[in-house]
């Protein structure tokens, strides 16, 4: 199947800063698509290109089978992290004229359904200012899906929802998916990333650093961490050699070893000093690539190289 | 093309469906006719101001005859407030009627004058204990009119010392007015008995003449006069005045939300949404063209009020203007509409848009701050030039037609094609800015990066 999205060599500068350097990528269609990256590294820039509301200064930017365009494909739902509305008009006024603005002309339907779903119906005829915060969001999500758009591009759809209201989002975004839609979603929450998309992409100061499954981003990981949960809270943890960063959750301990061919001994000594319920080798969250990609070293490593 | 009247349609509401507009359109035609009025209304709210003069007479003569017009005066003015008409005779002694003043008068208790003296009464004219201080140098009078000296009227003037007065507001005073006026009525009067001639005699003499204006002279078919009216000069300086006024109210009404329409988008981050939807063309065509209908709107309830108004007073109003009007109020909306988006673009707080705001003020009202000037000549040079000037081609152009003299047609149709050309070239660059702008956030960019992204193709 086609994809829904392919970049090719995409550059994109701001006066002297390069934005995007040269970035790659296919989104299937109908997966859902996690896109990460620490503030400032080339995913908004990257999402406006897709959006065509900036243009890149070399490579190919294909939508939906386009490959040019001076505006949005219709087909093409956005989500951005700023929510924004306008705060005189009405909920239902304002889903109807943004679905017209994506040229849908007969969305009340749609809209009336949505807000049904969503629990928002009651607030349909309220001025936006005067909805509470999570209501606003779900009123400006409806908005980004309501046309039904072939590509929904989300923006850290869940910040500052409430778990209730976040589940009831969740739930939308994995029915979107079952109707064949593809889903980019961008978000800092690497939990919710690592449960809900397929697919991971990762850019870093411009750059793509990961693009894959998630058993396949770890796969490139060492597996060199091991948890251990001790049968007694009470117990302290012996002292072995051979581990290191060892840290302490109520009763589980983490430790990276220090030599994967050792973990046999390890394990064999833990056992004969203290009870164990679970001993377990692990690769690296999501969390901890992130985290050891964007460290704050490798960002001035990068600029140091940049210069 | 969908796309953009859907902009249109909001953008229209958004300007038309408040209270806010509602208001406007109300109030302004209210504030500028009742600027002409208020003045008056407030003075006589007021009632009538004393002031209380201290005057030292060095002729010795004219104190009392200064305090018997005065209380002439502030007889004439207490039938004139309770009238609220004086037919003119106190405009006549004070030089127009600002205020209704009474005039106490008071003789100064020294014989000599002495700068001591000047300073005490300076002193309580600060207090506000005396009004203002008259001084009359004794040789004011001149009573040997030496016209039939070679010395040229000139000469005698200058060499008569001018009486002093001293108030706080010396400069504007009316008082001033009035005692430059009587006491030069006294003097004359004193000057003629001087000479033996008869004072009535002169006042005879100096009745004038008028010369009447009246409108043009025509036959009609039947090879009888057809004159027009009696040229009214309120109507042929207040007609094109209006015109000009309503031209600025309806550019300016539609301009306003441009802006803030823009600016509201900005701070409340709808701008990136609208721009997933649609491009910046898009949006800034859509705008213009709802602000459009909103000024066409307003246009129409004014002239529609205008017509009525005019019909049940018997004003004759210059409605074969109307079609110049509307079209160049479209160009105007485009071209100021476009200006007021890119300022709204470039800043994300109203009180930074002033500063920039302040050359596009400066050409919306340009036309006004000669409007005299080119109602007097509307074929004159100045009136030419700024007809021509595209900023101001609108509001001079109907100030001009408004006068009903006629104008070269092709002055019209050059402005016109100037006009739209201007239009469509601070369209295009207004929306470069207004692209960049949208998504600018942080600090306001300094002019010179606004002037850089009007150079930006992409």
């Amino acid at each position: 199947m086609q994809n829904a999205i392919e970049l090719a060599g995409v550059t994109k500068r701001f006066g002297k800063k390069t934005a995007v350097d040269g970035l790659d990528l296919a989104v299937p269609t109908g997966a859902i698509y996690g896109f990460i990256g620490p503030n400032g590294s080339g995913k908004t820039t990257t999402l406006r290109m897709i959006l065509r509301i900036i243009q890149p200064d070399s490579g190919q930017v294909a939508v939906l089978g386009k490959l040019r365009g001076r505006t949005a494909d219709d087909q093409l739902g956005y989500l951005p992290e700023e929510r924004g509305m306008y705060k005189r008009m009405k909920a239902r006024e304002l889903l109807i004229y943004f679905s017209r603005l994506k040229g849908r002309y007969d969305a009340a339907k749609n809209v009336d359904q949505w807000l049904e779903k969503l629990g928002a119906a009651e607030w349909a005829n309220m001025k936006i200012e005067t909805l509470s915060k999570g209501m606003a969001q779900k009123i400006q999500f409806i908005s980004a899906i309501v046309t039904m758009p072939k590509l929904v591009i989300l923006d850290e759809p869940f910040s500052g929802l409430d778990p209730v209201n976040m589940e009831v989002l969740r739930d939308a975004v994995l029915e979107l998916r079952e109707n064949g839609t593809t889903v980019i979603f961008s978000t800092h929450d690497m939990d919710m990333a690592q449960q809900m998309c397929d697919t991971i992409f990762m850019v870093f100061q411009g750059k793509k650093v990961l693009d894959g499954t998630l058993s396949e981003i770890q796969a490139t990981y060492p597996a060199n961490r091991v948890r251990v949960i001790l049968s007694d809270t009470r117990q302290e943890f012996p002292s072995i050699d051979g581990i290191e960063n060892l840290t302490q959750t109520r009763n589980s301990f983490e430790f990276k070893l220090e030599n994967i061919e050792e973990k046999q001994r390890i394990l064999q000594q833990l056992a004969a000093r203290v009870s164990l319920d679970q001993f377990e080798v692990i690769r690296p969250t999501l969390h901890e690539i992130f985290v050891r990609i964007a460290r704050p070293e490798n960002a001035r490593a990068e600029s140091l190289q940049d210069s | 093309m969908r796309k953009i009247f859907t902009i249109a349609g909001r953008e229209y509401r958004a300007m038309v469906a408040t209270k806010a507009f509602l208001l406007s359109i109300t109030m302004m035609p209210v504030l500028m006719l009742g600027g002409l009025f208020t003045t008056q209304w407030l003075n006589k709210a007021g009632g009538i101001k004393e002031r209380k003069i201290v005057v030292w007479d060095g002729t010795g003569e004219l104190f009392q005859q200064l305090r018997t017009s005065s209380i002439a005066f502030n007889a004439q003015i207490e039938v004139a407030m309770e009238n609220s008409n004086n037919d003119g005779i106190i405009e006549e002694q004070t030089g127009g009627l600002e205020q209704f003043e009474k005039y106490l008068l008071e003789r100064a208790p020294v014989s000599e004058i002495t700068n001591e003296y000047r300073s005490e009464i300076s002193e309580k004219i600060t207090k506000g204990e005396v009004y203002a201080y008259l001084e009359i140098p004794a040789d004011i009078i001149v009573e040997e009119l030496k016209l039939n000296e070679a010395t040229s009227l000139q000469n005698i003037k200058d060499a008569i010392p001018a009486a002093i007065f001293r108030s706080q507001d010396s400069a504007l005073s009316q008082a001033k007015q009035w005692l430059q006026v009587t006491l030069s009525k006294l003097i004359k009067d004193k000057r003629l008995a001087a000479s033996g001639v008869d004072r009535k005699l002169v006042e005879k003499a100096e009745i004038p003449i008028q010369v009447k204006g009246m409108g043009l002279f025509a036959l009609d078919k039947d090879g009888n006069a057809k004159e027009e009216d009696e040229g009214n000069v309120l109507a042929a300086l207040f007609m094109p005045f209006g015109v000009m006024m309503l031209m600025f109210m309806v550019i300016f009404l539609a301009a306003q939300p441009c802006l803030e329409s823009v600016l509201e988008e900005k701070s409340q981050k709808i701008s990136e949404v609208l721009l997933g939807c649609a491009n910046p063309f898009q949006l800034m065509v859509g705008k213009l063209i709802g602000v459009v209908g909103g000024s066409l709107t307003v246009f129409s309830i004014y002239i529609l009020g205008i017509i009525w108004f005019a019909r049940s007073q018997q004003i004759e109003i210059p409605i074969q203007i109307i079609p110049w009007f509307v079209v160049f109020q479209i160009l105007g909306v485009f071209f100021y509409g476009a200006l007021f988006m890119a300022v709204g673009a470039s800043v994300s707080q109203l009180k930074e848009a002033q500063s920039m705001l302040l050359p596009i003020w400066m050409l919306m009202m340009s036309p006004m701050f000669v409007w005299l000037i080119i109602v007097r000549d509307p074929n004159g040079a100045m009136a030419t030039g700024m007809s021509l000037f595209p900023p101001a081609t609108p509001t001079s152009l109907m100030l001009r037609m408004a006068t009903g003299q006629a104008i070269p047609i092709w002055q019209p149709i050059v402005g016109l094609i100037m006009m739209v050309a201007c239009t469509l070239f601070v369209v295009h660059i207004a929306g470069r800015i207004f692209r960049v702008g949208i998504l600018w956030q942080g600090k306001t960019p300094s002019i010179r990066e606004v002037f850089k992204w009007s150079l930006s193709s992409n």
